[in-house]
C-alpha cells in the first residue's frame, strides 16, 4: 500500500543530486569538490597576488547571496504553498487565479520579472507623491491608515535594489514552488484525507495535520533543488546593483582590471557552494524517509 | 426496535455519478446496537451507501440523519457528527507518519481536547483489545496488513464512536490474517457496539448480523436474516448472488 508514497517530483534545474546509489555522481561529485578547493588553494597560494585578494574581497558577496537566496524562498514558499492550495481548490476563482499566476509567472524570464519590478515598476512608483504631501491631503484621515498609507508610498517611491530582487525572485519560483507543493500534495493517498476526514478533522487540519507532513517528504528534495537553482540565479540581482557574489567579484575586476581571475573565483566559489549544498540535500531526502520500511 | 429511534437514518437517498445512479432511491434504517451487514455485487453502491452516510460522498437528493441530526442542515456540524461515526477502510489507511500510538491519540487530543495520559492511557487500552498493544511505537509500515487493519479498527474506536461503518475490512488482506481481524470484529459486535458492515465474509454475518441487506444497481433489493440468505432468498439476483458466494 505505501509504494505510493514513492513518487518523486523531479525538477530539472539545480545541481544535480548525488543518489546513494550513483557511483558516476557520486564520485564526480567528490572530484568537482576536491577539484575546486585545490583550484581556489593553489591559485591563492601560488599567486596570492590578486587571487588571496580577490578570497578576502569576496566573503560579503556571499553573505549577500545567501541573503537573497533565502529571502527569496522564504517568499516562495509561501506564495508556493498559498498557490498549490489554491491549484487543488474546488473554488474555481481561486482556482483560477492561482493558475493564471502560474501561467504568467512562468512565461516570463527571470531577469525580465527583475527588470520589470525594479526599473519599469520603479518609475511607476517614483511617479507616486512625495509621502509629505500624502499626509497634507490625508489630514482628514485616521491617523493610523495616514501612517501606513505613507510609510507604503514612501517605501515604493524608492524601492530598495534588494527589496526589489527578493520580491522579483520569491514571485518567479514562487510559482515553481506552487506546483511542487501541488504536486506533492496530489501524490498523497486520497484515502489519507478520508481517513482523517472521517474522523472528524477539518479541511485544515486535515492538510496541515494529515497531508503535508507527509508531503514533505516529495516535496523537500525539489525545494532543495529550487534553491540550489534559486542561488545560482540569484546572480542576476547584480544588475540591479545588489552587492551579491557576482557583483562583487565585478568591482574588484573593474577597479583591477583583473577580470579573468576574477570570474574565475567567483565561478569556483559558486560551486563549492552548490556542491555542498547539494550533499545537503541528498542528506535531507535519505533522512526524510524515515518511515519507509526498505 | 422500532420503539426506539434510528441511530442512522436513511431515506429516498439518490447519488449520481454523472448518468450513473449509485444509490437509486435507497431507505435504510439502524437502530442503536444493531449488526447490519451489506452484501452485493461489485458496483453495486455498498461503498457509496456507506460513505454518504459520514458524508464522504454528498447524496443529490434524499434525507440522512445520524444520532437525529441531519448530515446536511446548516446548523449542524458534519465534523461533530463525523465523531460519532468511526470508519474503517478497505485499505486502512493509516497516517504512516506518525507511530501505532500517534494514530490513535491525535484525533482524540486535537478534536475532543483530551489530555494526552488520558489518551494514551486510552488508546493503550484499545490496542490490547485488538492485540497488538507491543506495537505502540512502531510506524504503521512495519506491520503486517491484518496487524494494520486491528490498529485501524481501534483508531476509528479512539474517537468513542456511537456507530462504526466498515467498508470491506478484509477484503485487502491475504487469507491467513483475515480471521484475526474478523475476531476483533465480532468482540466489538458482542460488546454491543452499532455497526455497518459491508462484507462479504458470510461466516462473520450468520455469527453476529441482525439483518443483512443485498444490494444491487445502486438498490436494496432485499433486507433478512442471515438465515433468510442462506436458505431462501427471495430475489433472483440476490439468489444468484448468494451461490456464487458461497
Ligand atoms: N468517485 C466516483 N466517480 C465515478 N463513479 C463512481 C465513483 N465512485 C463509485 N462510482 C461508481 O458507482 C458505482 C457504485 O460504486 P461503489 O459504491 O463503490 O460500489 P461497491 O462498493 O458496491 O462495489 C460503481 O459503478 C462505481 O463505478
Ligand atoms: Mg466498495
Amino acid at each position: 500500500m505505501p509504494d505510493k508514497q514513492e513518487v518523486r517530483i523531479d525538477v530539472s534545474d539545480g545541481a544535480a543530486i548525488p543518489r546513494k546509489r550513483d557511483i558516476g555522481l557520486f564520485s564526480a561529485w567528490w572530484i568537482s569538490l576536491i577539484g575546486a578547493l585545490g583550484c581556489i588553494a593553489y591559485l591563492c597560494l601560488a599567486k596570492p597576488e590578486p587571487y588571496l585578494d580577490i578570497l578576502k574581497f569576496l566573503p560579503d558577496g556571499i553573505l549577500v547571496t545567501f541573503e537573497v537566496t533565502i529571502l527569496s524562498i522564504l517568499l516562495a514558499l509561501f506564495l508556493g504553498l498559498i498557490t498549490g492550495l489554491g491549484r487543488i481548490s474546488k473554488n474555481r476563482t481561486i482556482n483560477l487565479i492561482a493558475s493564471t499566476y502560474v501561467e504568467v509567472v512562468r512565461g516570463i524570464p527571470l531577469l525580465v520579472q527583475l527588470f520589470y519590478i525594479y526599473f519599469a515598476l520603479g518609475q511607476v512608483f517614483s511617479n507616486l507623491p512625495n509621502p509629505a504631501d500624502v499626509a497634507e491631503s490625508m489630514a482628514a484621515w485616521p491617523g493610523i491608515i495616514v501612517y501606513v498609507v505613507v510609510g507604503v508610498v514612501g517605501f515604493l517611491k524608492d524601492m530598495p535594489p534588494l527589496v526589489a530582487a527578493v520580491t522579483a525572485m520569491g514571485v518567479c519560483y514562487g510559482a515553481y514552488m506552487g506546483e511542487v507543493f501541488r504536486a506533492g500534495i496530489e501524490s498523497i493517498d486520497k484515502g489519507q484525507t478520508e481517513a482523517a476526514r472521517s474522523l472528524g478533522f477539518n479541511r485544515r487540519q486535515t492538510m496541515f495535520l494529515v497531508i503535508l507532513p507527509q508531503a514533505w517528504r516529495t516535496i523537500l528534495p525539489p525545494v532543495g533543488n529550487e534553491f540550489i537553482a534559486l542561488l545560482k540565479d540569484s546572480s542576476l540581482v547584480s544588475i540591479l546593483a545588489v552587492a551579491d557574489l557576482l557583483r562583487r567579484g565585478r568591482e574588484f575586476a573593474s577597479v583591477t582590471f583583473s577580470y579573468f581571475e576574477a570570474y574565475t573565483m567567483v565561478a569556483l566559489i559558486y560551486l563549492v557552494i552548490t556542491l555542498i549544498l547539494s550533499k545537503g540535500v541528498s542528506a535531507m531526502e535519505t533522512r526524510l524517509n524515515y518511515y519507509v520500511r526498505d | 426496535m422500532s420503539a426506539t429511534k434510528p441511530i442512522v437514518h436513511v431515506s429516498n437517498v439518490f447519488k449520481y455519478f454523472g448518468q450513473l445512479a449509485a444509490l437509486n432511491n435507497v431507505s435504510l434504517d439502524i437502530y442503536p446496537g444493531e449488526k447490519v451487514v451489506i452484501i452485493g455485487p461489485s458496483g453495486s453502491g455498498k461503498s457509496t451507501l456507506l460513505r454518504s452516510i459520514n458524508r464522504l460522498e454528498e447524496v443529490d437528493r434524499g434525507q440522512i440523519v445520524v444520532d437525529g441530526m441531519d448530515l446536511y442542515a446548516k446548523e449542524n456540524d458534519i465534523n461533530a457528527i463525523r465523531m460519532e461515526l468511526g470508519m474503517v477502510f478497505q485499505s486502512f489507511n493509516l497516517f504512516p507518519h506518525k507511530t501505532v500510538m500517534q494514530n490513535l491519540t491525535m484525533a482524540p487530543i486535537r478534536l475532543k481536547k483530551i489530555p494526552r495520559p488520558q489518551a494514551e492511557d486510552n488508546a493503550r487500552r484499545l490496542l490490547k483489545k485488538v492485540g497488538i498493544l507491543e506495537k505502540a511505537g512502531v510506524y504503521p509500515t512495519m506491520l503486517s496488513g491484518g496487524q494494520q487493519q486491528r490498529v485501524a479498527i481501534a483508531r476509528a474506536l479512539a474517537m468513542n464512536p456511537r456507530v462504526m461503518l466498515f467498508d470491506e475490512p478484509t477484503s485487502a488482506l491475504d487469507p491467513e490474517m483475515i480471521g484475526e481481524v474478523l475476531d476483533v470484529m465480532v468482540t466489538l459486535a458482542r460488546e454491543g457496539m452499532t455497526m455497518i458492515c459491508v462484507t462479504h465474509e458470510m461466516g462473520f454475518a450468520r455469527e453476529v448480523a441482525d439483518r443483512v441487506v443485498f444490494m444491487d444497481q445502486g438498490q436494496i433489493l432485499e433486507v433478512g436474516t442471515p438465515e433468510h440468505f442462506f436458505e431462501a432468498p427471495e430475489h433472483p439476483r440476490a439468489k444468484k448472488f448468494m451461490e456464487q458466494i458461497l
